[in-house]
């Protein structure tokens, strides 16, 4: 699993190399950002099932979808966003690379699932986040990184 | 791989949960623990050749007819063989240390390891012996304890405050010993 600080010891590793000062200095920096992320994470996980909600009835609004594939959306993108949360945890995009994104397009084009319902979601969410009252500037960041990769993976 | 925090990750997928606050105080304890790891990491970095070269060294002084022929160490190219394994099997370590997981360590060093050493005929008593003196030697440069001039060096402070770090490393050192007994 790709991982801010596995990321590292695999280039060490292919180098044959100890440890050095700029590898230890990249794992720094993101033991740094990491209580922004956990942060945003810890929120996100209390949140999930009402920003699913949220997110859902805004797609579902202007009757572009057919009501029956509803339940299914949901859970797409609870599994979307709980992808998002070990993302955040990780510090690196490896949960949703390999998890989320790795097949989708194949699979989504086989069974003729729009991806724009997905992409409007997520867009409805990164614009809805708000600072201070979801969390704080630096974990709203992270989140809507996150959140912006998804979107271009699906686009 | 795993590094402690895609250790939790594959943990709460295989539930299908996202990761709570209560799953995150473990995961907070090391972020504020990682100067030391760093440090501790950085300190092994720093005297490869002190914890390696010296373990080999020391294991074969102990057994001197391994330098004779006839000897495992002999001719020098066996040496080499072995001062050369002991520094990887100390590098792999460095690794799991950083990463706080003991995954990179059985993964990439241990899998197949004692099989490939019984298949060489290395004699896994002095191989265990010398991964014994790396883990004496990291543990006394962690800590800061080594005789001799004073080898660490850190972001975070003492290495008497590293106690819990070096007792993670012994950890793996002990993984090591185990997988090749």
């Amino acid at each position: 699993m790709k991982s801010a600080v596995t990321t590292v010891i695999t280039a060490a590793d292919a180098a044959g190399r100890f440890p050095d000062i700029s590898d230890l200095k990249a794992v720094k920096e993101s033991f740094d950002r990491a209580a922004a992320r956990m942060e945003a994470a810890e929120k996100l996980a209390a949140g999930i099932d009402n920003v699913t909600a949220d997110a859902l009835k805004a797609v579902y609004s202007d009757g572009k979808y057919d009501l029956a594939t509803r339940d299914k959306c949901a859970r797409d993108i609870n599994h979307y966003l709980r992808l998002i949360n070990y993302c955040l945890i990780a510090g690196s995009t490896g949960p949703l690379d390999e998890w989320g994104i790795a097949g989708v397009r194949e699979v989504f084009r086989t069974l003729g699932i729009p991806t724009s319902a997905y992409i409007e979601a997520f867009s409805y969410i990164r614009e809805r986040v708000c600072v201070p009252r979801d969390m704080d500037q630096q974990a709203a960041n992270e989140f809507k990184d996150l959140l912006n990769y998804l979107i271009n993976a699906l686009s | 791989m795993l590094d402690a925090f895609s250790r939790a990750v594959v943990g709460a997928d295989a539930k299908g949960a996202c990761l709570g606050s209560a799953d995150l105080a473990s995961l907070r304890q090391h972020v504020a623990d990682a100067n030391i790891r760093i440090d501790a990491t950085n300190a092994i970095s720093q005297h490869i050749s002190c914890i390696a070269a010296d373990a080999v060294s020391g294991m074969v002084c102990e057994n001197t007819g391994m330098t004779q022929p006839g000897g495992n160490c002999y001719p020098t190219r066996r040496m080499a063989a072995c001062l050369r394994d002991g520094e990887i099997i100390l590098r792999y370590v460095s690794y799991a240390l950083l990463a706080g997981d003991a995954s990179v360590l059985d993964d990439r060093c241990l899998n197949g390891l004692k099989e490939t050493y019984d298949a060489l005929g290395v004699p896994i008593q002095n191989a265990v012996r010398a991964v014994e003196i790396m883990k004496a030697a990291t543990v006394a440069i962690i800590t800061d304890t080594n005789s001799g001039p004073s080898a660490f060096q850190g972001i975070s402070g003492k290495g008497s405050d590293c106690q819990g770090i070096a007792a993670e490393a012994a950890s793996y050192f002990d993984r090591v010993i185990s997988s090749l007994s």
